[in-house]
């Protein structure tokens, strides 16, 4: 090695060097290789998955609406003469009510018998409308212990309530009454952070995504298609 | 050995021939092996013509100081220079704002995990209050699904994608920053850009990170986010009352994390990840007040602390009702387990 470089090419300029390096210079300004983002487009949200109302909307006052027509409860239970006291079903009024309240299955454990614009307490205390806790702590109350402390449902609004206004939310905000376990709800969009992988032990690893490396439409064809 | 000292007289008085001689020949062909390095430089670098002037930093920021360096006349320029930015990225009047730490106000969540339905609300409020990417996605909260009777987070699922949740055969741990109290990721820092506050909240001046993600690595929650691109934002979904240490427009390369949204809760209001959870699960409030929720919530509470062994000391706690919560129940199929058990 040593004696065939001093021998003969030791002043012999490397031409090939110069012309790699301008091969190179040009590869490099041609840009062959454009960068591209593995980032594809942020996933849609729907609104309700960043709504603050509550679940239920429920009238805190004993109306009923027919038509256009808003009654008190009393209105036509004044005129309706009772006749079975420990009735459970409701024969032509009131038959969008499915009651599927555990082993509560009677209609006047929770109305008054006879004056249906209050709920009835124990002993047949009449229980305001829209104090609807007082009458679900007759029997749940270890919950309503937990409510009134805190640790069971919702609050809004503000933790310091010397600087603003704090909403407790009561029962039936979230739970309905005739059907009170809370409803199942549509989860919002799975994460697709760059950092997660495809879950291993997971049937629908095939149908999921979650690096959306590749969206659906650009070039190549959707994970979906895949099985 | 010995051939190299003989030829060295010979390239000696080779040598002083070639520099002294300035031949065209040598003159063309050095001057080719020049330009062609020079155009070489000239491609590599090449990829700079797409740099946008606007991303470089101006020399205000580059000699901006450290947060807790800065003077309220320091501070008052750098928020100016925050809302101009935010202008010109997002086309939106921002106000930046800097509460302090509240007196004797101590930070505590707690989170019902016989309630909490897996629903994700809490993900995309947390999202669409503090101004996280949206591509590529960061989030600060993650939710697992848990096997029951099980708290083993290796086997949880946080892809969970059914038409209806909550999965009666699974409960759900929604996990995010536990504002430890022993932070490790504050103690990995090696500049200081992260640090806890008096009320317990610990924070990044995004402006000091230097983006060596050590924190991320130390963090047993995973509740730090990179920004490993620009982050993007569509304008009308930017939130613009933005705190300093918490929900400003982050920039490419720097770490982030939930703030328990610092500039909420030190003006009396609740997280909003709380304040969307349609369940009531999410508790909040200062410890220090033994009226409050979470003191209540501690004092009589089966409460479980998320990896109590690596001696995080968190101040985000789990706690479980006396019973299961009601959604275990099948609600659904009532009718059909009824017929199939009947």
């Amino acid at each position: 090695m040593s004696s065939s470089s001093a021998g003969g090419s030791q002043v012999r300029p490397a031409y090939w060097v110069a012309a790699v390096l301008v091969v190179t210079g040009a590869v490099l300004a041609s840009n062959p290789l454009p960068f591209r983002s593995p980032v594809s487009d942020a996933v849609p949200v729907p609104a309700s998955a960043t709504d603050t109302t509550p679940v239920r909307r429920p009238k805190l006052e004993p109306s009923y609406q027919v038509a256009v027509y808003t009654y008190r409860c009393s209105d036509c239970h004044a005129i309706i003469a009772q006749r079975n006291p420990e009735t459970y079903r409701a024969a032509t009024q009131h038959r969008e009510i499915q009651l599927e309240h555990g082993i509560n299955t009677s209609c006047f454990n929770c109305h008054h018998p006879s004056n249906r614009d209050v709920f009835v307490g124990d002993g047949g205390v009449e229980i305001p409308w829209n104090q609807p806790q007082l009458l679900c702590a007759k029997c749940h109350g270890p919950v309503y212990r937990d409510w009134q402390h805190g640790s069971h449902g919702r609050t809004n609004g503000h933790w310091d309530t010397s600087r603003g206004t704090q909403t407790r939310r009561r029962c039936i905000e979230c739970h309905d009454p005739h059907r009170p376990p809370f409803p199942g709800l549509p989860p919002a969009p799975a994460p697709h952070t760059l950092r997660v992988g495809v879950p291993a032990h997971s049937g629908h690893a095939a149908s999921h995504n979650p690096l959306r490396l590749e969206s659906v439409n650009r070039d190549l064809p959707p994970a979906s298609a895949a099985p | 050995m010995s051939d190299p000292h003989a030829q060295r007289p010979e390239d000696k008085s080779a040598v002083p021939s070639d520099q002294t001689t300035w031949t065209r020949r040598r003159f063309l062909s050095r001057s080719v092996v020049a330009l062609a390095g020079m155009s070489a430089v000239a491609g590599a670098m090449s990829p700079l013509r797409h740099l946008d002037p606007q991303d470089l930093p101006s020399l205000d920021e580059f000699l901006q100081k450290h947060y807790k360096e800065m003077t309220p006349q320091d501070k008052e320029q750098v928020f100016a220079r925050i809302t101009q930015s935010v202008q010109t990225r997002f086309g939106v009047d921002a106000t930046v704002s800097d509460p302090p730490p509240l007196e004797d106000v101590e930070f505590v969540y707690g989170l019902n995990l016989s309630r909490c339905i897996g629903c994700r609300r809490c993900v995309h409020a947390c999202v669409e209050e503090n101004n996280q990417s949206r591509a590529p996605e960061i989030q600060y909260i993650r939710v697992l699904e848990m096997e029951k009777g099980s708290i083993n987070v290796e086997s949880s699922e946080h892809h969970y994608d059914p038409p209806l949740v909550p999965n009666p055969d699974k409960y759900y741990m929604p996990v995010q920053c536990h504002q430890c109290a022993k932070p490790p990721c504050v103690k990995v820092c090696p500049v200081e850009a992260t640090w806890q506050e008096p009320d317990g909240i610990t924070v990044i001046d995004y402006d000091w990170c230097i983006g060596c993600r050590y924190c991320e690595a130390a963090c047993p929650y995973w509740a730090r986010r990179f920004n490993f691109a620009e982050p993007q934002i569509p304008s009308e979904e930017l939130n613009p009352e933005v705190g300093y240490l918490s929900n400003r427009p982050r920039n490419k390369g720097v770490m982030e994390k939930c703030t328990f949204c610092l500039h909420r809760v030190r003006q009396g209001r609740l997280p909003a990840c709380l304040e969307v959870c349609p369940t009531g699960s999410r508790k909040f409030g200062n410890v220090r007040d033994p009226a409050s929720e979470v003191a209540y919530i501690l004092r009589h509470k089966r409460v479980y602390v998320l990896k109590e062994d690596v001696g995080t000391v968190p101040r985000f706690f789990y706690y479980f009702d006396e019973r299961g919560s009601r959604y275990r129940e099948p609600m659904v199929e009532k009718s059909g387990a009824q017929e199939g058990t009947g």
